[in-house]
């Protein structure tokens, strides 16, 4: 049974009270986060006001939700009402939204109790957690790891039991290298699936919100919850749900495995995903082999996109109606461009500067328009693969977590930063779906993640595949931190 | 090749402050990530032009008048407001 299912059993039965449940969280949180570093903001009178409706409800008889109850994370790019949400930006800060994420508004409907506001790369911009204005979430399997990122938070928060799910958002692999790199399930929607309205624009054509959980009935759960269609996002579509058909047989399945995912793939990654493909072919679905050499450029098509996007995105920081402002100016030009270089950190400045050299006159063919072009054959050569089989199969990142600092370390530069997106970044470049699922431990006892890519709109077979996989091969390994029921 | 001018030029766009210090680090950063850029022209597109990720049509709301958000609540977050308005000084 999942960690939901296990806890909504418990309030119901009323082996523990809504409100005490919720307590322990925030009182792990208390003790733990001084070290992880997984939450930014914590609200526990919001908590504790949402967890009392709970128990009042049970006390009255009623029914309750599989959600309701559930303490949980959201990113610090997801917008609550009255509740600081800073991007992990120092140009955020004391920024309080007057109005709610959609998903947030769907889980408050579904009775949620939020604990706060997860740490994450600033802007969503890296790998590692370490660009935020507030230092780097930690990964609960070893302090000396990162948690991953940009939804490093998150995934620290669930892996460590501060949370018992949260939602994160995946634009280049945000959500399932995090989740990766700490053990645990995150599944990037389809573009569209879920609603982005109050998700703080990073780069909108990529940009997705998803679940982060701790096994894929959680993530099949949360997912349902919130692929709805949304009039307020003009690319809402919302999706079929998930749940209902995880265990659902596989016999005869097609996975497929592009030999382009394994390329440059660290050897004991590697192994551990043609072992999981062994346990798929084991349970009577069929393995394929083909090329996707249109992979070799998805990553530089990725960036130049993403960082021309974000360009023009974060061009509403000003100083003037929210969040941070420059002291010392002299005229309304020099106070947007002080404020903007003091409240931007250094890899956000970088893409910002990125973005509009590719969009300036003179380069915007060369670049822009070329990687435009190249997005729609990327999606054309996923379209060819999904001929060949239901689902991919492929590592989630080509390494396990890194070494705190390393991607900082003045040995290591942007590109190979940018490199280690190579897994992911694919994903969103042709807008698919893809769930991120523990499938082995290195020689640190670091996790290695596996993901499962699906066709557009199709998140349930991919849950589905996952979720037999963790029936027969649970891979996730316990953490000694946070909250044990 | 990104030269120093580039760099001046784009933070002028960008509205960024580029301290004459950084700026020889910046542009040797930024020549690298153009060259990763660059090798996307070594690459043929076989493909038409493509201007819409999943093919998606707009889903557009119906065109009725909704509540707005309120003045006063929006205002709560400016670093400086006067009577209904953002305030921008000239000088501080």
């Amino acid at each position: 049974m999942g960690q939901i299912k296990r806890i909504h059993d418990m309030l119901i039965s009323g082996e523990i009270s809504c409100v005490e449940l919720t307590k322990k969280y925030l009182e792990a949180i208390k003790n733990s986060n001084k070290e992880l570093n997984a939450y930014i903001t914590v609200t526990p009178e919001v908590a504790l006001a949402q967890a009392e409706a709970v128990d009042k409800k049970i006390a009255n008889g009623e029914e309750i939700g599989l959600l309701e109850g559930i303490p949980m994370t959201l990113k610090d790019n997801i917008s609550t009402k009255g509740i600081e949400t800073t991007c992990a930006s120092k140009i955020l800060t004391g920024y309080k939204p007057i109005y709610d994420a959609t998903v947030y508004e769907l889980l408050q409907k579904e009775g949620v109790v939020m604990l706060g506001k997860a740490n994450m790369d600033e802007f969503a911009m890296g790998s590692s957690c370490e660009t935020s204005y507030y230092g780097g979430a930690k990964n609960p399997h070893s302090l000396d790891h990162v948690a991953g990122g940009s939804s490093g938070g998150v995934a620290s928060a669930v892996g460590g039991n501060l949370a018992v799910y949260g939602l994160g958002s995946d634009t280049g692999g945000s959500i399932r290298q995090p989740a990766s790199f700490c053990g645990i399930v995150g599944l990037k929607p389809t573009y569209g699936a879920v609603s982005r309205y109050g998700l703080i624009a990073y780069a909108s054509s990529f940009d997705q919100i998803g679940p982060i959980t701790q096994d894929v009935e959680d993530a099949a759960i949360v997912f349902d919850a919130i692929a709805k269609y949304d009039e307020r996002d003009s690319t809402s579509q919302g999706s079929k749900p998930a749940a209902p058909t995880l265990n659902d047989d596989i016999k005869g399945r097609k996975i497929g495995i592009a030999n382009q995912y394994l390329d440059g793939v660290r050897e004991d990654v590697k192994q551990a995903v043609l072992d999981a493909a062994k346990a798929y072919e084991d349970m009577g679905a069929e393995i394929v082999y083909f090329d996707l050499p249109e992979l070799k450029f998805a990553l530089p098509c990725y960036y130049i996109l993403a960082m021309a996007e974000a360009s023009s995105n974060l061009g509403r920081y000003d100083g003037i109606r929210y969040g941070y402002k420059a002291e010392h100016y002299n005229g309304t030009h020099d106070m947007i461009c002080r404020t903007r270089s003091e409240g931007f950190g250094k890899e956000v400045q970088r893409r910002i500067l990125m973005g509009t050299y590719v969009l300036s006159a003179g380069y915007y063919d060369a670049y822009y328009k070329k990687a435009v072009n190249l997005r729609g054959a990327i999606v054309e050569a996923f379209d060819r693969a999904f001929e060949l089989c239901d689902a991919i199969l492929a590592p989630t990142a080509p390494v396990t977590a890194f070494k705190n600092g390393y991607l900082f370390g003045e040995e290591t530069d942007q590109i190979e930063q940018y490199l280690s997106d190579i897994c992911t970044v694919p994903v969103n470049t042709a807008g698919l779906p893809a769930v991120s699922v523990p499938c082995g431990v290195d020689g640190e006892g670091l996790p290695i993640g596996m993901q499962l890519i699906g066709k557009k709109f199709d998140e349930k077979t991919i849950l589905n595949l996952a979720y037999k996989y963790e029936q027969a091969e649970d891979k996730r390994i316990e953490t000694k931190w946070g909250v044990k029921l | 090749m990104v030269t120093r001018e580039d760099i001046e030029n784009i933070a002028l766009l960008s509205k960024l402050f580029v301290d004459e210090k950084d700026l020889d680090s910046l542009t040797e950063e930024m020549q690298k990530i153009v060259a990763f850029a660059d090798t996307i022209n070594n690459v043929e597109v076989k493909t038409g032009e493509f201007d819409n990720i999943n093919n998606l049509s707009n889903a557009f709301r119906k065109d009725e008048v909704k509540e707005s958000l309120p003045v006063e609540e929006i205002l709560k977050n400016a670093p400086e407001q006067a009577e209904d308005h953002f305030l921008v000084r000239k000088r501080a």
